[in-house]
Protein backbone atom coordinates (compact mmCIF):
# COMPACT_ATOMS: atom_id res chain seq x y z
CA UNK A 1 0.00 0.00 0.00
CA UNK A 2 2.63 1.78 0.84
CA UNK A 3 4.14 2.28 -2.94
CA UNK A 4 0.18 3.28 -4.14
CA UNK A 5 -0.11 5.90 -1.95
CA UNK A 6 3.19 7.16 -2.34
CA UNK A 7 2.22 7.32 -5.98
CA UNK A 8 -1.31 8.93 -5.75
CA UNK A 9 0.51 11.77 -3.30
CA UNK A 10 2.88 12.13 -5.67
CA UNK A 11 0.44 12.16 -8.71
CA UNK A 12 -1.66 15.13 -6.64
CA UNK A 13 1.77 17.18 -5.94
CA UNK A 14 2.65 16.94 -9.88
CA UNK A 15 -0.75 18.28 -10.68
CA UNK A 16 -0.91 20.94 -7.99
CA UNK A 17 2.41 22.42 -8.04
CA UNK A 18 4.78 21.78 -11.03
CA UNK A 19 4.73 24.13 -14.38
CA UNK A 20 3.97 22.34 -17.18
CA UNK A 21 7.11 21.08 -19.04
CA UNK A 22 8.45 19.73 -15.72
CA UNK A 23 5.19 18.05 -14.99
CA UNK A 24 5.40 16.23 -18.55
CA UNK A 25 9.07 15.50 -17.67
CA UNK A 26 8.37 14.00 -14.38
CA UNK A 27 5.33 12.24 -14.95
CA UNK A 28 7.04 10.44 -17.72
CA UNK A 29 9.08 8.74 -15.05
CA UNK A 30 7.49 5.28 -14.47
CA UNK A 31 5.64 4.37 -11.21
CA UNK A 32 8.60 2.17 -9.84
CA UNK A 33 11.42 4.37 -10.39
CA UNK A 34 8.91 7.18 -8.87
CA UNK A 35 8.76 4.88 -5.95
CA UNK A 36 12.93 5.26 -5.61
CA UNK A 37 12.38 8.98 -6.25
CA UNK A 38 13.73 11.15 -3.40
CA UNK A 39 13.99 14.82 -4.72
CA UNK A 40 13.35 16.99 -7.92
CA UNK A 41 16.02 19.76 -8.27
CA UNK A 42 14.75 22.48 -10.38
CA UNK A 43 17.49 25.30 -11.27
CA UNK A 44 17.17 28.30 -13.70
CA UNK A 45 18.83 27.93 -16.76
CA UNK A 46 20.45 24.25 -16.20
CA UNK A 47 19.00 20.93 -16.79
CA UNK A 48 15.81 19.42 -14.62
CA UNK A 49 17.47 16.64 -12.33
CA UNK A 50 16.56 13.92 -9.79
CA UNK A 51 17.84 11.90 -6.90
CA UNK A 52 16.62 8.25 -7.00
CA UNK A 53 17.57 6.64 -4.13
CA UNK A 54 20.48 8.50 -3.42
CA UNK A 55 22.06 8.86 -7.08
CA UNK A 56 21.87 11.89 -9.10
CA UNK A 57 20.03 11.29 -12.45
CA UNK A 58 19.07 13.65 -15.21
CA UNK A 59 15.65 14.07 -16.60
CA UNK A 60 15.00 14.42 -20.04
CA UNK A 61 11.77 16.17 -21.52
CA UNK A 62 9.73 12.85 -21.98
CA UNK A 63 10.75 11.37 -19.00
CA UNK A 64 13.69 9.52 -19.61
CA UNK A 65 16.43 9.28 -17.19
CA UNK A 66 20.31 9.81 -17.74
CA UNK A 67 23.50 10.98 -16.10
CA UNK A 68 24.42 12.67 -18.66
CA UNK A 69 22.98 16.57 -19.04
CA UNK A 70 22.97 16.93 -22.60
CA UNK A 71 19.67 15.16 -22.89
CA UNK A 72 17.63 16.49 -19.93
CA UNK A 73 14.86 18.93 -20.19
CA UNK A 74 16.68 22.61 -19.76
CA UNK A 75 14.87 24.78 -16.68
CA UNK A 76 14.12 28.47 -17.46
CA UNK A 77 13.94 31.35 -15.58
CA UNK A 78 10.23 31.85 -15.51
CA UNK A 79 9.85 28.19 -15.22
CA UNK A 80 11.37 28.86 -11.76
CA UNK A 81 9.43 31.52 -10.61
CA UNK A 82 6.17 30.23 -11.91
CA UNK A 83 7.15 26.85 -9.65
CA UNK A 84 8.08 29.00 -6.94
CA UNK A 85 4.65 30.64 -7.08
CA UNK A 86 2.69 27.68 -7.32
CA UNK A 87 4.77 26.58 -4.10
CA UNK A 88 3.49 29.86 -2.10
CA UNK A 89 -0.16 29.50 -3.60
CA UNK A 90 -0.10 32.39 -5.20
CA UNK A 91 0.69 34.65 -2.20
CA UNK A 92 4.59 34.47 -1.32
CA UNK A 93 3.77 37.07 1.78
CA UNK A 94 1.90 34.27 3.07
CA UNK A 95 4.77 31.95 3.36
CA UNK A 96 7.13 34.46 4.35
CA UNK A 97 8.15 33.09 7.46
CA UNK A 98 8.49 29.70 5.42
CA UNK A 99 10.42 31.40 2.94
CA UNK A 100 13.16 33.50 5.45
CA UNK A 101 14.08 29.85 7.45
CA UNK A 102 14.81 28.39 3.35
CA UNK A 103 12.13 25.99 2.52
CA UNK A 104 8.44 25.89 2.19
CA UNK A 105 5.95 22.95 3.49
CA UNK A 106 4.14 21.46 1.15
CA UNK A 107 0.32 19.53 1.90
CA UNK A 108 1.52 15.96 2.07
CA UNK A 109 4.25 16.96 4.33
CA UNK A 110 6.61 17.37 1.03
CA UNK A 111 9.31 20.00 1.59
CA UNK A 112 10.97 22.48 -1.31
CA UNK A 113 13.74 24.12 -0.26
CA UNK A 114 15.26 27.28 -1.77
CA UNK A 115 17.73 29.21 -3.03
CA UNK A 116 18.11 32.78 -4.29
CA UNK A 117 19.53 36.25 -3.23
CA UNK A 118 18.97 36.81 0.64
CA UNK A 119 18.04 40.15 1.52
CA UNK A 120 18.80 41.29 5.44
CA UNK A 121 17.32 43.83 7.84
CA UNK A 122 20.07 44.14 10.60
CA UNK A 123 20.75 40.63 11.58
CA UNK A 124 17.77 38.61 10.45
CA UNK A 125 17.21 37.73 7.04
CA UNK A 126 14.13 39.69 5.71
CA UNK A 127 13.30 37.48 2.64
CA UNK A 128 14.88 35.70 -0.26
CA UNK A 129 14.35 37.35 -3.96
CA UNK A 130 15.28 35.94 -7.04
CA UNK A 131 14.30 32.60 -6.77
CA UNK A 132 17.34 30.47 -8.84
CA UNK A 133 17.13 27.25 -7.53
CA UNK A 134 14.30 24.86 -5.94
CA UNK A 135 14.63 21.17 -4.54
CA UNK A 136 11.40 19.59 -3.97
CA UNK A 137 12.18 16.20 -1.52
CA UNK A 138 9.52 13.99 -1.23
CA UNK A 139 8.05 12.95 2.20
CA UNK A 140 8.20 9.75 3.29
CA UNK A 141 6.98 8.04 6.62
CA UNK A 142 8.55 4.67 7.53
CA UNK A 143 6.02 3.32 9.65
CA UNK A 144 7.97 0.29 11.61
CA UNK A 145 11.51 1.57 10.95
CA UNK A 146 12.39 2.09 14.68
CA UNK A 147 10.40 -0.94 16.28
CA UNK A 148 13.75 -2.82 17.13
CA UNK A 149 14.97 0.29 18.37
CA UNK A 150 11.90 1.39 20.24
CA UNK A 151 12.35 -2.32 22.40
CA UNK A 152 15.35 -1.61 23.59
CA UNK A 153 13.90 1.81 25.07
CA UNK A 154 11.16 0.46 27.04
CA UNK A 155 11.66 1.11 31.06
CA UNK A 156 7.99 -0.63 31.76
CA UNK A 157 4.93 -1.02 31.01
CA UNK A 158 4.42 2.64 31.47
CA UNK A 159 7.24 4.27 30.97
CA UNK A 160 10.80 4.53 28.88
CA UNK A 161 14.43 5.81 28.79
CA UNK A 162 15.12 9.44 27.84
CA UNK A 163 16.66 8.64 25.26
CA UNK A 164 19.31 10.47 22.58
CA UNK A 165 19.71 9.74 18.56
CA UNK A 166 23.45 10.37 17.31
CA UNK A 167 24.45 10.26 13.46
CA UNK A 168 26.08 12.41 10.95
CA UNK A 169 23.42 13.78 8.46
CA UNK A 170 21.38 11.87 6.05
CA UNK A 171 21.62 8.43 8.09
CA UNK A 172 18.03 8.52 9.02
CA UNK A 173 17.39 9.89 12.69
CA UNK A 174 14.20 12.12 12.19
CA UNK A 175 12.80 9.39 10.09
CA UNK A 176 13.79 6.98 13.21
CA UNK A 177 12.20 9.57 15.69
CA UNK A 178 9.30 10.27 13.93
CA UNK A 179 8.38 6.07 14.35
CA UNK A 180 9.40 6.47 17.72
CA UNK A 181 6.95 9.22 18.59
CA UNK A 182 4.16 7.19 16.73
CA UNK A 183 5.14 3.99 18.56
CA UNK A 184 5.24 5.50 21.89
CA UNK A 185 1.95 7.47 21.60
CA UNK A 186 -0.06 4.25 20.19
CA UNK A 187 1.49 1.53 22.34
CA UNK A 188 2.33 -1.80 21.79
CA UNK A 189 0.59 -5.06 22.41
CA UNK A 190 3.38 -7.18 21.86
CA UNK A 191 5.45 -5.21 23.78
CA UNK A 192 2.78 -4.70 26.95
CA UNK A 193 3.56 -1.15 26.76
CA UNK A 194 0.74 1.44 27.41
CA UNK A 195 0.75 4.11 24.93
CA UNK A 196 2.12 7.81 26.92
CA UNK A 197 1.13 11.43 26.12
CA UNK A 198 3.77 12.83 23.81
CA UNK A 199 4.29 16.25 22.66
CA UNK A 200 6.58 16.86 19.88
CA UNK A 201 8.41 21.06 19.73
CA UNK A 202 9.05 20.32 15.74
CA UNK A 203 11.29 23.24 15.03
CA UNK A 204 11.78 22.69 11.60
CA UNK A 205 8.57 21.38 10.75
CA UNK A 206 9.98 18.21 9.91
CA UNK A 207 8.83 15.55 12.20
CA UNK A 208 4.98 16.08 11.74
CA UNK A 209 5.31 18.37 8.64
CA UNK A 210 2.59 20.24 9.62
CA UNK A 211 0.67 22.17 6.59
CA UNK A 212 -1.91 24.67 8.18
CA UNK A 213 -1.69 23.01 11.36
CA UNK A 214 -2.16 19.38 10.40
CA UNK A 215 0.14 17.13 11.02
CA UNK A 216 0.94 15.25 7.41
CA UNK A 217 2.54 11.93 9.29
CA UNK A 218 1.15 10.02 11.71
CA UNK A 219 2.93 10.76 15.24
CA UNK A 220 0.33 8.62 17.70
CA UNK A 221 -3.30 9.28 18.62
CA UNK A 222 -1.67 10.69 22.15
CA UNK A 223 0.62 13.00 20.07
CA UNK A 224 0.38 16.89 20.43
CA UNK A 225 2.86 19.25 17.91
CA UNK A 226 3.80 22.74 18.64
CA UNK A 227 5.02 23.63 15.18
CA UNK A 228 7.87 25.98 13.92
CA UNK A 229 8.56 26.82 17.92
CA UNK A 230 12.05 26.96 19.44
CA UNK A 231 13.37 23.81 21.50
CA UNK A 232 14.01 26.10 24.61
CA UNK A 233 11.02 27.72 24.79
CA UNK A 234 8.51 24.82 22.83
CA UNK A 235 9.80 22.36 25.88
CA UNK A 236 8.71 25.09 28.78
CA UNK A 237 5.30 25.78 26.76
CA UNK A 238 4.32 21.79 26.94
CA UNK A 239 5.32 21.62 30.33
CA UNK A 240 3.29 24.02 31.42
CA UNK A 241 0.30 23.69 28.76
CA UNK A 242 0.62 20.53 27.76
CA UNK A 243 1.19 17.62 30.62
CA UNK A 244 3.36 15.51 28.51
CA UNK A 245 4.84 12.40 29.61
CA UNK A 246 7.58 12.50 26.96
CA UNK A 247 8.46 15.41 24.77
CA UNK A 248 9.85 14.82 21.55
CA UNK A 249 12.54 17.37 19.80
CA UNK A 250 14.72 16.99 16.71
CA UNK A 251 18.57 18.05 16.44
CA UNK A 252 19.69 19.77 19.87
CA UNK A 253 22.38 21.34 19.91
CA UNK A 254 21.67 25.67 20.97
CA UNK A 255 22.48 26.29 24.31
CA UNK A 256 19.16 27.19 25.66
CA UNK A 257 18.35 23.97 24.83
CA UNK A 258 20.26 22.35 27.75
CA UNK A 259 18.30 24.49 30.50
CA UNK A 260 15.10 23.06 28.40
CA UNK A 261 15.81 19.56 28.59
CA UNK A 262 16.68 19.78 32.82
CA UNK A 263 13.73 21.21 32.83
CA UNK A 264 11.50 18.55 31.55
CA UNK A 265 13.76 15.78 33.67
CA UNK A 266 13.10 18.11 36.75
CA UNK A 267 9.60 17.72 35.97
CA UNK A 268 9.81 13.71 35.44
CA UNK A 269 8.91 14.41 31.58
CA UNK A 270 11.04 11.97 29.51
CA UNK A 271 13.13 13.28 26.27
CA UNK A 272 13.66 11.49 23.39
CA UNK A 273 15.88 13.94 21.16
CA UNK A 274 18.41 13.41 18.02
CA UNK A 275 21.69 15.36 17.65
CA UNK A 276 24.20 15.51 14.59
CA UNK A 277 27.06 13.71 16.27
CA UNK A 278 29.78 11.07 14.52
CA UNK A 279 29.13 8.70 18.07
CA UNK A 280 28.38 9.17 21.54
CA UNK A 281 32.22 10.77 22.40
CA UNK A 282 31.91 13.29 19.75
CA UNK A 283 28.71 14.51 20.96
CA UNK A 284 30.16 14.88 25.08
CA UNK A 285 32.63 17.00 22.82
CA UNK A 286 29.75 19.62 22.37
CA UNK A 287 29.75 22.70 24.32
CA UNK A 288 26.81 22.94 26.57
CA UNK A 289 24.76 19.80 25.06
CA UNK A 290 27.44 17.70 25.34
CA UNK A 291 26.66 17.51 29.06
CA UNK A 292 23.18 16.32 28.79
CA UNK A 293 24.78 12.70 27.80
CA UNK A 294 26.47 13.06 31.02
CA UNK A 295 26.03 10.92 34.42
CA UNK A 296 22.36 11.78 35.36
CA UNK A 297 21.65 12.17 31.15
CA UNK A 298 20.24 10.47 28.61
CA UNK A 299 19.93 6.87 29.79
CA UNK A 300 19.84 5.38 26.32
CA UNK A 301 21.88 6.26 23.17
CA UNK A 302 20.87 4.99 19.84
CA UNK A 303 23.55 5.34 17.22
CA UNK A 304 22.65 5.61 13.78
CA UNK A 305 25.46 5.20 10.65
CA UNK A 306 26.32 3.53 6.94
CA UNK A 307 29.14 1.91 6.14
CA UNK A 308 29.26 0.92 2.21
CA UNK A 309 26.03 2.00 1.70
CA UNK A 310 24.46 -0.53 4.82
CA UNK A 311 22.61 1.45 7.43
CA UNK A 312 22.94 -0.08 10.92
CA UNK A 313 22.25 1.08 14.65
CA UNK A 314 23.95 0.59 17.77
CA UNK A 315 21.81 0.87 21.30
CA UNK A 316 23.71 1.59 24.34
CA UNK A 317 23.60 2.38 28.18
CA UNK A 318 24.19 5.68 29.52
CA UNK A 319 27.10 4.44 30.44
CA UNK A 320 28.53 3.51 26.59
CA UNK A 321 27.56 -0.20 27.32
CA UNK A 322 26.24 -1.96 23.67
CA UNK A 323 22.94 -3.17 24.37
CA UNK A 324 22.46 -4.57 20.84
CA UNK A 325 24.03 -3.88 17.45
CA UNK A 326 20.85 -3.96 14.49
CA UNK A 327 21.98 -4.00 10.72
CA UNK A 328 20.45 -4.29 7.91
CA UNK A 329 20.83 -5.67 4.19
CA UNK A 330 20.44 -2.45 1.74
CA UNK A 331 20.81 0.52 2.11
CA UNK A 332 17.36 2.05 1.03
CA UNK A 333 15.31 -0.60 3.52
CA UNK A 334 15.54 -0.31 7.13
CA UNK A 335 16.92 -4.13 7.41
CA UNK A 336 16.52 -4.99 11.10
CA UNK A 337 14.10 -1.86 12.08
CA UNK A 338 11.19 -2.86 9.47
CA UNK A 339 10.95 -3.77 6.07
CA UNK A 340 9.80 -1.61 4.14
CA UNK A 341 8.21 -2.43 0.83
CA UNK A 342 5.84 -1.11 -2.04
CA UNK A 343 3.20 -3.57 -2.30
CA UNK A 344 5.03 -6.40 -4.70
CA UNK A 345 7.85 -4.64 -5.62
CA UNK A 346 10.68 -5.24 -3.69
CA UNK A 347 13.26 -2.40 -3.09
CA UNK A 348 15.80 -4.64 -4.16
CA UNK A 349 14.00 -5.41 -7.19
CA UNK A 350 13.11 -2.06 -7.92
CA UNK A 351 16.53 -0.85 -7.80
CA UNK A 352 17.81 -3.21 -10.36
CA UNK A 353 14.90 -2.48 -12.63
CA UNK A 354 15.91 1.45 -12.39
CA UNK A 355 19.57 0.70 -13.39
CA UNK A 356 18.29 -1.21 -16.61
CA UNK A 357 15.77 1.63 -17.47
CA UNK A 358 18.38 4.18 -17.00
CA UNK A 359 20.98 1.92 -18.82
CA UNK A 360 18.18 1.42 -22.16
CA UNK A 361 17.46 5.14 -22.10
CA UNK A 362 20.54 6.59 -21.86
CA UNK A 363 20.29 7.67 -25.39
CA UNK A 364 16.92 9.14 -25.53
CA UNK A 365 15.67 8.96 -29.04
CA UNK B 1 1.71 30.79 7.70
CA UNK B 2 -0.51 33.62 6.47
CA UNK B 3 -3.70 33.23 4.76
CA UNK B 4 -2.94 32.74 1.15
CA UNK B 5 -5.12 35.04 -1.63
CA UNK B 6 -7.69 32.29 -2.57
CA UNK B 7 -8.77 32.05 0.79
CA UNK B 8 -8.43 35.56 1.15
CA UNK B 9 -11.01 36.48 -1.71
CA UNK B 10 -13.31 33.83 -0.27
CA UNK B 11 -13.43 35.48 2.89
CA UNK B 12 -14.26 39.16 1.89
CA UNK B 13 -16.48 37.80 -0.53
CA UNK B 14 -18.63 35.85 2.43
CA UNK B 15 -18.13 37.56 5.20
CA UNK B 16 -16.55 41.44 4.74
CA UNK B 17 -18.37 42.63 1.90
CA UNK B 18 -21.80 42.72 0.64
CA UNK B 19 -23.82 43.34 -2.87
CA UNK B 20 -22.33 42.68 -6.11
CA UNK B 21 -18.92 42.04 -4.91
CA UNK B 22 -19.17 39.57 -3.25
CA UNK B 23 -19.57 36.93 -5.91
CA UNK B 24 -16.56 38.47 -7.56
CA UNK B 25 -14.59 37.98 -4.89
CA UNK B 26 -15.73 34.37 -4.48
CA UNK B 27 -15.63 33.43 -7.77
CA UNK B 28 -12.00 34.76 -7.81
CA UNK B 29 -11.07 32.84 -4.94
CA UNK B 30 -12.58 29.85 -6.57
CA UNK B 31 -10.60 30.44 -9.68
CA UNK B 32 -7.20 30.85 -8.06
CA UNK B 33 -7.92 27.55 -5.90
CA UNK B 34 -8.72 25.19 -9.09
CA UNK B 35 -6.60 26.31 -11.89
CA UNK B 36 -3.70 27.17 -9.68
CA UNK B 37 -3.41 30.46 -11.89
CA UNK B 38 -2.02 33.68 -10.24
CA UNK B 39 -4.21 36.35 -8.55
CA UNK B 40 -4.29 38.89 -12.00
CA UNK B 41 -5.87 36.42 -14.19
CA UNK B 42 -8.25 34.78 -11.73
CA UNK B 43 -9.50 38.45 -11.30
CA UNK B 44 -10.14 39.44 -14.83
CA UNK B 45 -11.90 36.02 -15.17
CA UNK B 46 -14.16 36.52 -12.10
CA UNK B 47 -14.91 39.70 -13.31
CA UNK B 48 -15.75 39.13 -17.10
CA UNK B 49 -17.88 36.00 -15.21
CA UNK B 50 -19.40 37.19 -12.41
CA UNK B 51 -19.24 41.05 -12.45
CA UNK B 52 -21.18 41.75 -15.99
CA UNK B 53 -24.06 43.62 -13.98
CA UNK B 54 -22.00 46.41 -11.60
CA UNK B 55 -22.30 49.74 -13.07
CA UNK B 56 -18.86 50.90 -13.65
CA UNK B 57 -17.84 52.53 -17.22
CA UNK B 58 -15.24 51.47 -19.49
CA UNK B 59 -12.07 53.12 -18.15
CA UNK B 60 -13.26 52.11 -14.37
CA UNK B 61 -13.69 48.49 -15.51
CA UNK B 62 -9.78 49.34 -17.39
CA UNK B 63 -8.24 50.12 -14.12
CA UNK B 64 -10.13 47.23 -11.91
CA UNK B 65 -8.66 44.73 -14.42
CA UNK B 66 -5.16 45.43 -13.36
CA UNK B 67 -6.24 45.12 -9.56
CA UNK B 68 -5.00 41.22 -8.80
CA UNK B 69 -2.16 41.92 -11.29
CA UNK B 70 0.88 42.37 -8.35
CA UNK B 71 -1.05 40.70 -5.60
CA UNK B 72 0.80 37.87 -4.53
CA UNK B 73 4.27 38.23 -6.05
CA UNK B 74 6.13 39.87 -3.19
CA UNK B 75 6.71 39.68 0.63
CA UNK B 76 4.41 41.13 3.11
CA UNK B 77 5.80 45.05 3.12
CA UNK B 78 5.78 45.02 -0.55
CA UNK B 79 2.27 43.66 -0.96
CA UNK B 80 1.11 46.36 2.09
CA UNK B 81 2.58 49.28 0.16
CA UNK B 82 0.77 47.81 -3.50
CA UNK B 83 -2.42 47.68 -1.40
CA UNK B 84 -2.05 51.19 -0.36
CA UNK B 85 -1.60 52.60 -3.84
CA UNK B 86 -4.73 50.13 -5.20
CA UNK B 87 -6.57 51.91 -2.15
CA UNK B 88 -5.73 55.41 -3.29
CA UNK B 89 -6.38 54.72 -6.55
CA UNK B 90 -9.77 53.38 -6.02
CA UNK B 91 -10.87 56.37 -3.86
CA UNK B 92 -9.59 58.82 -6.79
CA UNK B 93 -12.29 56.72 -8.83
CA UNK B 94 -14.78 57.31 -6.04
CA UNK B 95 -14.25 60.56 -5.87
CA UNK B 96 -14.92 61.41 -9.59
CA UNK B 97 -17.95 59.24 -9.19
CA UNK B 98 -19.09 61.42 -6.62
CA UNK B 99 -18.80 64.14 -8.50
CA UNK B 100 -20.51 62.76 -11.53
CA UNK B 101 -23.18 61.66 -8.67
CA UNK B 102 -26.55 62.29 -10.43
CA UNK B 103 -25.44 60.64 -13.52
CA UNK B 104 -24.21 57.36 -11.47
CA UNK B 105 -25.97 57.31 -8.59
CA UNK B 106 -24.57 53.71 -7.45
CA UNK B 107 -21.42 53.47 -8.84
CA UNK B 108 -19.50 55.65 -5.69
CA UNK B 109 -20.95 53.13 -3.21
CA UNK B 110 -19.44 50.04 -5.66
CA UNK B 111 -16.25 51.81 -5.87
CA UNK B 112 -16.34 52.38 -2.07
CA UNK B 113 -16.42 49.07 -0.76
CA UNK B 114 -13.84 47.57 -3.37
CA UNK B 115 -11.29 50.07 -1.79
CA UNK B 116 -12.62 48.69 1.82
CA UNK B 117 -11.61 45.17 0.27
CA UNK B 118 -8.15 45.94 -0.82
CA UNK B 119 -7.31 46.98 2.82
CA UNK B 120 -8.11 43.77 4.48
CA UNK B 121 -7.11 41.42 1.76
CA UNK B 122 -3.71 41.21 3.65
CA UNK B 123 -5.35 41.57 7.34
CA UNK B 124 -7.53 38.51 7.55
Amino acid sequence: MQGKDRIEGFNKLLSTYLPDRIKKAVSGIKDEYINELEEIRVRSGLPLMGVFSGADYFIGAEGYLSQNPQYALNITEKEVNTLFLLLCEQSIYAYQDDIIRGFVTLKGGHRAGICGTVVYEGDNIKAIKDISSINIRFSRQIKGCACNVFHQLIRNRQDIYNTLILSPPRCGKTTVLRDLCRLISQGNDSNKFEGLRTAVVDERSELAASFRGVPQNDLGPRTDVLDGCRKSQGIEMMLRGMAPQVIIVDELGATGDVDAVKMAWNAGVRIIATAHAFGLEDFKRRLGVGQLAAKDGFERIVILGMDNGKRWAKVMDENGNELSVLAQNNRMSYGLYGERSYGNHSVNQARRETACYIKAHRNPP
Amino acid sequence: MGVPLFAAFKNIGKERIGGIWSEVFIECGNVMKEQHIDAGEAWRMAIESKGVNIPLNESDWQELSDFGEMLGKSDRHNQESILDLEKENLEMMESKAKEAMNTKGKLYKNLGALSGAAAVILLI
